[in-house]
């Protein structure tokens, strides 16, 4: 049973989170019934604005529950995502200013906007969109499942834990759902400073705090197998492209480019894009979480006491549990719980704008600007809903390995979406045939990874080893896009 | 010839933090160790800052030059 000081700790900053997110819809007013002033907060972020909201991106349950659990069952691999992060602020720094320019200039909210205008295909646009909304609700389900994590440990001893659990996170989404309403990235945007300014305070604290009351990390580095303390040269070629993957595939996820178009100016974007990779300090904090709890006997024996498959997802909040005092506990707990609930809201309005804007304009196109920005606020609540039915019916551990599934689908998109920005010479076919043929090829090789069963491994065994699976997808569908486009080019140049 | 050369940092701004990042080998070892931390693991974490810095210049000296850029 937990303390009351961790309760009322937690109580007491959610309902200053509450507030905050509804306050957005009066901070730097705009007219709300304009999409890009709900959608995009007007474009006005600056810098250190930007900075934080794609950091919000960041610090999702995924830092705090997948890669954690992953360090925990698997070892150093899952330490991929620190150079992953970095790497991918270099593909944003290179590409995305440019996506901002030609946004402003021509009014898109979203990458399906720009592919439309670009290829000059509804086709690919549509499939554009419909691969961003698969590929995000996993992402959301696993915000949820870092959610409820923060609530197993909070609730563990109790009766009917699962019961008040389930309540409490459905509760957290109807004000979520209510505040996203009526502010819309505004609300996201100042929730998630306040979000991140309890992360940063938490994995400081966690980082002078735990190595000292365990005895220093040689003690923890100790307690494990070799590996978890370098790789295996056979796991070298999974940990590179695993950076590769997922650094090329972030930012393509629809809620990045949001965070992206937001921003007030190229340069502010490009400054904030530059110094994001600090924010990969405290994600490798949260990852050595994994091998740190192996050091704390109370923490180690409160997880015995759950499924071996579920510990994992558990082991960031129990750790701070049994290590921090009580009163900090509960403000750290709070920061993951928000930590989850922030970039699902982020999430959920990306996924309305595609539905919105990219599907059921380009089926009814003459939806006034009114119905437009209803139907996108409807959404967006919607997909959080489902979301949260999903984590409800399937097993929590099944939401992280269809998060990986996502980032291989999402990675499919960028033949059209960067190298659209740049080159000339692609063609509209060849894209089409490409993201299908990425898609299906990405999927049967997961399939086959996984024996046809429940979904662990995004690894595919090739002669040079173990490799993400994104990336072989990704180099099939690159090699369609553009030997395809170069034989239209030859064919076309023989006609004339 | 000025703008050329300009090109060539920008690129390496880029390329040389990618490079370290990709090439695992570089830096998957046990030692030296710093506070009982393995080389991997610090290195990787303390990456973080060279690279920040690396961006920062890219962006900043894309910004000085953005007229010719």
């Amino acid at each position: 049973m937990i303390s009351s000081d961790v309760v009322i700790a937690f109580v007491s900053l959610f309902i200053v989170f509450i507030v905050l997110g509804f306050y957005g819809k009066y901070w730097r007013r705009g007219d709300l019934n304009h999409v890009h002033e709900w959608s995009l907060a007007g474009r006005k972020l600056g810098t250190t604005l930007v900075f934080f909201l794609i950091g919000a991106d960041l610090y999702t349950a995924y830092s705090f529950v997948a890669i954690p659990s992953g360090v925990f069952a698997k070892g150093s691999l899952y330490f991929f995502a620190i150079p992953y992060v970095m790497l991918t602020f270099g593909v944003a720094l290179v590409t995305m200013p440019r996506l901002w320019t030609l946004a402003r200039e021509k009014g898109y909210i979203t990458a399906s906007d720009f592919v439309k205008d670009r290829f000059g295909s509804s086709t690919l646009a549509i499939m554009i969109a419909i691969t961003g909304i698969v590929a995000e609700l996993p992402y959301i389900a696993l915000q949820i499942v870092g959610m409820q994590s923060v609530l197993t440990v909070m609730f563990s001893g109790f009766a009917n834990a699962q019961v008040v659990e389930e309540i409490s996170l459905l509760i957290a989404f109807v004000i979520l759902a209510a505040f996203t309403y009526t502010s819309g990235l505004r609300g996201a945007t100042l929730t998630a400073i306040f979000k991140d300014i309890i992360i940063w305070i938490t994995v400081l604290v966690v980082i002078i705090a735990v190595p000292i009351s365990i005895g220093g990390f040689s003690h923890a580095f100790s307690q494990v197998k070799s590996s978890y303390v370098t790789l295996s040269s056979s796991l070298v070629p999974a940990y590179a492209t695993l950076i590769l993957g997922s650094a090329l595939a972030l930012y393509l996820y629809p809620h990045a480019i949001s965070g992206v178009l937001s921003s007030e100016s190229a340069q502010k974007l490009r400054k904030s894009t530059a110094l994001l990779p600090l924010y990969g300090v405290g994600l490798a904090v949260l990852a050595l979480m994994g091998i740190l709890v192996f050091a704390v006997p109370s923490a180690m024996n409160f997880l015995s006491g759950f499924p071996e498959s579920s510990r994992g997802i558990l082991v960031v909040p129990s750790l701070i549990l049994y290590t921090l005092p009580g009163w900090f506990a509960g403000i750290a707990l709070l920061g993951i719980f928000v930590g989850g609930l922030v970039p699902a809201a982020i999430m959920a309005i990306a996924q309305a704008n595609l539905l919105t804007r990219n599907i059921i304009k380009e089926i009814k196109p003459n939806i006034s600007d009114s119905s437009e920005i209803k139907i996108t606020k409807i959404s967006s609540t919607a997909f959080k809903f489902i979301a949260l039915g999903f984590v409800f019916l399937v097993p929590a551990t099944y939401a992280i390995s269809l998060q990986l599934l996502g980032g291989i689908l999402i990675a499919q998109i960028l033949p059209a979406v960067l190298f659209g920005l740049y080159v000339k010479s692609l063609k509209k076919t060849p894209l089409i045939i490409g993201l299908l043929v990425g898609i299906g090829s990405g999927i049967y090789m997961v399939e086959a990874a996984n024996s046809f069963g429940p979904f662990t491994s995004s690894l595919f065994s090739t002669v040079f080893g173990p490799i993400y699976i994104a990336v072989i997808s990704l180099a099939i569908n690159l090699a369609i896009a553009f030997g395809g486009s170069y034989a239209i080019k030859k064919t076309q140049a023989l006609k004339t | 010839m000025r703008i050329k050369k300009i090109h060539v940092i920008l690129a390496l701004l880029i390329l040389i933090p990618s490079f370290v990042n990709l090439g695992v080998p570089i830096y998957n070892r046990e030692s030296p160790e710093i506070l009982g931390l393995p080389f991997f693991y610090w290195f990787q974490t303390l990456w973080l800052f060279a690279t920040a810095g690396f961006y920062f210049v890219f962006a900043h000296l894309k910004e000085k030059h953005h007229d010719k850029l």
